[in-house]
């Protein structure tokens, strides 16, 4: 292999760590403090994307201006699903499963009846950029941008804030938190908001760079799963790490074995971890 | 549950709802039932030993075991493999696969299984997942047949062609239906004695406290342990039997909406831990699902699921075992009279 693959190797690993970064961020935070995944995520994913495209194509809105609003719808989604349906379940943790599950199929059918299965796709942010001598979209710069941005914004806001800190308390110990007189199902309702916050935007930058189909939102979700379980889970750090694993493993791998087994190559080594360290790279045992 | 010794007329009534419907179950092929109807049921009752599987160990312990769909396809292609490329006959790689499946399972989540926690549903979800993966991906899909599945010959096959045609296919159903129901009435009655034994309630002292079960004496690692093969046990028949019967093996067979979400939701809905409220439930909701097909074609998804989310939201403690309590109560008050 010449230098060029490397350098081609080195840049699309770090993109492509980034997407796996956003997919992740939102999951992570809602996973650390309901102890239970979402799994209507990639739901609230395929959900904004479509907004925006019916908002683009219909109503002839800005791209910026539909992504605002696609972002925001997805929030909300969020926030009525963590209502409806997490929320009067929690008594009963395993029935979250079901429940969001149930959930993310009501979304797919709906898609599938009304959109149809032909692929969509969503307007590239325009040009291109030379880096090292390679041809870069500057839609990729603006999706590093973005991940970066909201993994800061994150980890600030979950350590700088009240109500990020009540959020890890609240992840730490729900009646430790109740004691110290933070409102659990507040905290909950705020995660849930920005969890849908998170999806949504992950869904309007990362949709222009994929085609988006009904069963586009079990892809991210399914990663997102196995990268938080990596980083171990509830540590926002960890999903960090994780993603940049798995992004620079995958890329990596399609250029030494092929596409077909590179996709997979990072689940087989997440696999082997989990077999030995079950809480993940970061987490802690109970 | 009562403990107290139950009078002889007590004990019929208590047996008859169950007895009623194995006789129904029984009858249905001579009463002209067949065609898809009767494939409906044959897969009907192998999915309720998955629902059993999940009720005996989930369903008591609270330990999520999402890899259920994972040992289900696995005990499938174990079979398949066995059958294309060591030339075992089906009946025999049907019993080989049986213990190759449930051994995997235990190989690779008995890790998660020695901490507490939500590693083991994260793990076990992981599980069936890689598990596609590695069957669609190149260089493994040429031996596992990749998208396409790995074709076999299905059982009793050698024995129904020396039949004359017209009731080779009828053989081959009937016999299907009625191994599916030993299957489902066998499973049943066993995973009744499991769950109401001494055994049963250690597993759901773990359940509720496992640090409390473990002050007790409970030696909750190898009840853990031994739950887990039993559920596994259950489900690699269910998965070894239900592939016998429908060549080609696919990932189909792994894929969690297909063989996981169905029996747990069965499970859930009757109500964790119960035994008859899974069971009832398994046969309620699946058939529901197959007949809403009828009525409401494309939009059945979204109607099914609202309905159960509903029905989750509402008693997420389960509502059918309720029910059946309470008409149970209405029945011996009745017949009291």
């Amino acid at each position: 292999m010449d230098v060029d693959i490397y350098k081609y190797i080195l840049l699309f690993s770090i993109f492509h760590s980034s997407t796996y970064l956003m997919f992740s961020i939102g999951f992570s935070m809602l996973f650390g403090v309901a102890k239970i995944p979402n799994l209507a995520y990639g739901s609230l994913y395929i959900f904004s994307s479509y907004i925006m495209y019916t908002l683009i194509r219909y109503l002839a809105l800005e791209p910026v201006v539909a992504a605002l609003i696609a972002v925001l719808a997805a929030g909300s989604m969020g926030l009525l699903i963590g209502e409806t349906v997490v929320k009067p379940a929690l008594k009963m943790p395993v029935t979250i499963f079901i429940t969001t599950l149930a959930v993310a199929y009501i979304f797919e059918e709906f898609f599938r009846i009304e959109m149809g299965l032909r692929p969509i796709t969503l307007p590239l942010y325009p040009g291109v950029t030379y880096v090292l001598g390679v041809p870069v979209s500057n839609h990729w710069f603006l999706v590093l941008t973005a991940s970066l941005l909201m993994f800061s914004l994150l980890t600030v806001f979950l350590k700088y804030t009240v109500i990020g800190r009540s959020i890890r308390a609240v992840a730490e110990s729900w009646d430790e938190s109740r004691r110290l007189g933070i409102n659990p199902l507040k905290v909950l309702r705020v995660t849930f908001f920005m969890s849908g916050i998170y999806a949504g935007a992950t869904g309007v930058l990362l949709t222009p760079l994929k085609a988006l189909t009904p069963t586009a939102g079990w892809g991210p979700l399914f990663t997102a799963f196995a990268i938080v379980a990596l980083g171990g889970v509830g540590s926002v750090s960890g999903t960090l790490i994780a993603s940049f694993i798995y992004g620079f493993l995958e890329q990596t791998m399609t250029y030494v074995l092929g596409s077909g087994i590179a996709s997979i190559s990072p689940l087989i080594l997440i696999i082997l971890v989990l077999v030995f360290r079950p809480q993940g790279i970061m987490g802690r045992a109970e | 549950m009562v403990f107290v010794k139950r009078s002889a007329r007590d004990l019929i009534i208590s047996k008859t709802p169950f007895l009623a419907v194995l006789a129904a179950l029984a009858l249905l092929p001579l009463l002209g039932v067949g065609g898809y109807w009767l494939d409906v049921l044959t897969r009907v009752n192998l999915f309720l030993l998955v629902t059993l599987a999940i009720d005996l160990y989930s369903g008591t312990t609270y330990y999520l075991n999402l890899g259920i769909s994972f040992t289900f396809g696995f005990a499938g292609y174990a079979l398949a493999l066995l059958n294309v490329y060591y030339s075992i006959p089906t009946e025999y790689s049907l019993l080989l696969a049986i213990p190759i499946s449930v051994f995997f399972s235990l190989v690779i989540l008995l890790p998660s299984l020695k901490i507490r926690g939500v590693y083991f549903a994260i793990l076990s979800l992981l599980v069936p997942i890689v598990y596609i993966g590695i069957v669609t991906a190149q260089p493994f899909s040429l031996y596992l047949g990749g998208e396409g599945g790995l074709r076999f010959k299905q059982l009793f096959l050698d024995f129904a062609r020396s039949l004359p045609s017209d009731v080779r296919l009828v053989f081959l159903q009937y016999s299907y239906y009625y191994i599916s129901l030993a299957a489902a009435v066998i499973g049943y009655l066993v995973a009744y004695k499991i769950g109401f034994s001494e055994f049963g309630f250690m597993l759901r002292a773990i359940g509720q406290d496992e640090e409390l079960a473990e002050g007790t004496g409970i030696n909750t690692l190898k009840v853990k342990i031994i739950g887990y093969l039993i559920s596994s046990s259950y489900v690699s028949i269910a998965g070894a039997l239900y592939a016998s019967m429908r060549p080609p093996v696919t990932v189909d067979l792994v894929v969690p909406a297909n063989t996981l979400i169905p029996p747990l939701t069965s499970a859930i809905v009757g109500g964790l831990g119960t035994v008859v409220g899974p069971t009832i439930a398994n046969y309620l909701l699946l058939l529901t699902y197959e007949l809403m097909w009828g009525f409401i074609g494309r939009w059945r998804v979204i109607v099914y699921m609202l309905l159960l989310i509903t029905i989750i939201v509402i008693r997420p403690q389960g509502l059918i075992f309720k029910i059946y309590l309470d008409l149970k109560k209405r029945l011996r008050g009745v017949l009291r009279e």
